[in-house]
């Protein structure tokens, strides 16, 4: 018995890499294309963004918490950055130097984040009220600020996260492999990796161990506000401008690549490595699909499904985890 | 002689592994307060779960009325007339007390819209026949407790319930409220309604109930007209005869003071509390729930931070306002809740030890090492005799007592100089509780100073060198062991207050 009970939760928790490697087989036999090396570079090109802001919105997720301010936060943040650089009308035609702007957007990202922490630990208000309407007011902001217009003209080395090469490889792709290797570095090897968890899993609890739970969750949204800001850097560059439609409808993808990667929604559970495993299965679903030439229609339907299909998976894994391991002993005091 | 409204015969019901039940039988008359008292586990609740049709017996009968019930479920026993008065009554608070009281059967009228009208002036009706002080318009929120569990009787009537079984209804009364409870229990009774009344508050008993059922270990030991009873005979009939004397040894009672405790209060729930354990003693509070001695572990941890007096540790004065001062202090606590303060159950069982000391299982940078960790884990899994496959084996898939046995290792691991246990021992089986009364002991003799709480009488007699009585939110007495007053009944007795 001793293998099953620790073969059941480890396929489990790994299930995302063996859908992955079938969903690409799949692909490469209809799509004779998928497994070109520019294919390939393309997938991670797409995982690039949506990888950070995953790795932001998994650390809400872990505690139990989530951030949907974060598009917005990265619309918000790449505007004032864009705002920053470049001439009037639409610039304040500062100039600044992209060294001076960047580490500016992260410290706003980082505020906004602080801003959604302190109003949901320390206020007690609604994390859904909270990051809804924190996303609805950003988003709006971003488009007073630009009065609807595209911002062009960034400096060619703020471009260079977003749209700079090493070579054949995206410099976008390694730094955000890069991302994902610090993100689970900080999950195994810190000792706030840990309390993330702990919280996520049994706040009351954590509490009762000597851990301050308000101030683990005002963290995680902290990282979320600076990763999604580190991911407007990213897009903007990308785009080599900054619409203010910028980043809109992410969250949703967001929230499907962390949870197809194994973060649970209840919190306390999932790895940094399943998350990045559901951000390339997205990708690789998205090219697949191009690639066999589906309609565009189609590709949102398809989206909208395979969201739901990780839904229903992270609510069928408990039960198969129960099956796997032996459950407690009833307790007897419960009855007597 | 009339016939018995309600009678239980033979009524046998096994858990996986324990008989909680042993052919118990009851009789309950018309217009009679029949009390049913017990120590936790002595199958009390599993005896009402079965007369409420919750639990279905192995073996007996159940008459109403004298017909037999032929099915165990709840709506069965409601139409026979048996209702639920639970110790915490869920009464929805925004609705009114007239709408709580027609809950899920509001009257309608002709074009099958609810007919408010017939609402309010049917349940003030009800209310001004009970002579219940409340008006049907009250949102059920701003009531007072005692209000909620009389409306809650109302709720129960107004549905032609012949028996009511009242679990601990003076739970978290006030004193003045409760004797409204009780004359009005009284005059319900008078009208021909029927209780059976569970409490702990044996004084209760004697003051409101005509016979009193006592069981002990699933077994009913008798039944007896209060009238023909005391409070120490009843005391003694609760607990058994066989009264365990205790049997830690004391070694080192003599040694420096390690936790003192002055004046500490926090308003509501326990005052001016004063006392002092020493390195390697074992010091036991008893009480009933509510007495203030949970209460007071919980403030010394910082859970809920004392509002008053004083705490020091090893002769320091510290100050407790969270429960990560308490720890840096040297104090521990092991909750009696371990579902909710205790275990992260989807967590193995590594981090869930490691849990109170991340900050010293790290090597150079502040880096975690996830290698101390699990020697950590390996270490205490060994020493506490943790049963589990494997270290990442996550903690809800563990037994009670194996889940509690890790909970011991969590403070344990942080080397503390004082631990707080509330309840270790709840709700583990025999077996699981003594190894957990030997960790006690081990940490006690590696000179950690111990306070334990348990309202198992029994408990503190075998392994505290004395014993604090806590009643009311103060401390009424101190029994040292092996003298004449550490006996169980004599404890009960100074905890009940008779």
């Amino acid at each position: 018995m001793q293998w099953r009970n620790s073969l059941v939760p480890r396929l489990l928790d790994n299930l995302i890499w063996v859908i992955l490697i079938l969903t690409a087989l799949g692909f490469s036999l209809v799509a004779k294309q998928f497994f070109t090396p520019y294919n390939l570079i393309n997938v991670f090109l797409h995982s690039s963004v949506l990888g950070l802001l995953v790795i932001g919105q998994s650390f809400t997720l872990m505690t139990g918490n989530f951030d949907l301010s974060a598009e917005a936060t990265l619309a918000l943040t790449a505007v004032i950055g864009a705002w920053m650089m470049i001439e009037a009308p639409l610039g304040a035609n500062w100039m600044l130097d992209p060294w001076l702007v960047v580490p500016i957007m992260l410290l706003i990202g980082g505020l906004i984040g602080a801003a959604n922490g302190y109003l949901i630990t320390r206020v007690n208000m609604n994390n859904f009220i909270v990051t809804m309407a924190m996303q609805i007011a950003l988003r709006g902001a971003v488009y007073i600020w630009t009065q609807g217009q595209t911002l062009t003209g960034l400096p060619k080395s703020f471009a260079w996260l977003g749209g700079g090469q090493w070579g054949p490889i995206p410099v976008s792709v390694v730094v955000a492999i890069l991302a994902f290797i610090a993100a689970h570095f900080v999950l195994a090897y810190r000792p706030s990796g840990r309390e993330f968890y702990a919280v996520g899993g049994n706040p009351d609890a954590a509490k009762a161990a000597g851990i301050d739970p308000k101030r683990v969750i005002m963290k995680a949204y902290i990282i979320s506000g600076v990763m999604a800001a580190f991911a407007g850097w990213m897009l903007a560059g990308r785009l080599e401008s900054v619409i203010p439609k910028l980043g809109e409808g992410m969250i949703f993808e967001v929230f499907a690549a962390a949870v197809i990667g194994g973060v649970s929604l209840n919190g306390g559970r999932g790895t940094m490595i399943g998350a990045f495993g559901g951000v390339l299965l997205l990708s690789v679903i998205d090219s697949g699909l191009n690639l066999m030439q589906v309609s565009p229609f189609w590709i949102n339907t398809i989206r909208g499904l395979v969201i739901l299909l990780a839904m229903f998976i992270d609510s069928q894994k408990e039960r198969f985890r129960l099956v796997g391991a032996k459950p407690a002993a009833k307790e007897v005091s419960k009855a007597a | 002689m009339t016939a018995p409204l309600v009678e239980l015969r033979a009524i046998t019901k096994t858990f996986p592994g324990v008989l909680a039940l042993k052919g118990v039988d009851l009789e309950v008359m018309p217009g009679e307060i029949h009390g049913l008292v017990g120590k936790n586990g002595a199958g009390k609740s599993t005896l009402v779960s079965v007369l409420t049709g919750l639990l279905r017996p192995d073996r007996g009968e159940v008459r109403i009325n004298g017909r037999t019930l032929q099915s165990f479920d709840r709506r069965t026993t409601i139409e026979a007339g048996i209702g639920l008065v639970p110790q915490q009554v869920r009464l929805v608070p925004y609705l009114t007390v007239a709408e709580n009281i027609f809950c899920g059967k509001l009257p309608t009228n002709r074009t099958g819209n609810v007919d408010w009208k017939q609402v309010y002036d049917r349940a003030q009706a009800i209310l001004d026949s009970l002579n219940v002080p409340v008006a049907a318009t009250t949102p059920a929120g701003e009531l007072k407790v005692a209000e909620q569990k009389m409306v809650a009787i109302a709720q129960a009537l107004s549905s032609d319930m012949k028996l009511i079984v009242l679990d601990e209804p003076t739970a978290a009364l006030p004193r003045d409220d409760a004797e409204i409870m009780f004359s009005f229990i009284r005059k319900l009774k008078d009208r021909g309604v029927s209780f059976i009344y569970i409490s702990h508050h044996l004084d209760e008993v004697f003051a409101v109930c005509d016979r009193v059922t006592v069981m002990r270990d699933g077994a009913r030991i008798g039944t007896y007209p209060v009238s023909e009873l005391d409070m120490p005979k009843l005391v003694q009939l609760i607990s058994g005869a066989n009264v365990e004397n205790y049997t830690r040894r004391t070694e080192m009672a003599d040694g420096p003071v390690v936790l003192e405790v002055k004046h500490l209060t926090r308003e509501g729930a326990f005052y001016d509390i004063n006392l002092t354990v020493r390195r390697g003693e074992v010091v036991g509070l008893a009480g009933l729930q509510g007495s203030g001695a949970s209460e007071m572990m919980r403030a010394i941890y910082g859970l809920e931070p004392a509002t008053g007096g004083e705490i020091r540790v090893d002769g320091q004065p510290v100050t407790i306002a969270h429960t990560l001062a308490a720890l840096n202090s040297g104090i521990a606590w092991v909750p009696d809740d371990r579902r909710r303060f205790g275990i992260v159950g989807l967590r193995p069982i590594r981090e869930n030890i490691a849990l109170s000391v991340l900050h010293r299982l790290t090597v150079s940078l502040g880096f975690y090492s996830p290698r101390r960790e699990r020697a950590l884990a390996e270490q205490y899994v060994n020493d506490l005799n943790i049963v589990t496959p494997s270290l990442d084996q996550p903690v809800e898939f563990l037994s009670g007592g194996n889940q509690q046995k890790v909970l011991f290792a969590r403070v344990a691991a942080v080397k503390p100089r004082v631990l707080l246990l509330d309840q270790p021992a709840q709700g583990v089986d025999v077996q699981a509780k003594a190894e957990i009364f030997r960790i006690v002991d081990m940490m006690s003799r590696e000179g950690i100073a111990v306070v334990l709480y348990s309202s198992e009488i029994n408990e503190l007699l075998d392994n505290c060198d004395r014993i604090l009585v806590f009643r009311e939110g103060r401390i009424r007495a101190e029994i040292a062991a092996g003298t004449p007053e550490a006996t169980e009944p004599q404890i009960l007795l100074l905890a009940e207050g008779g």
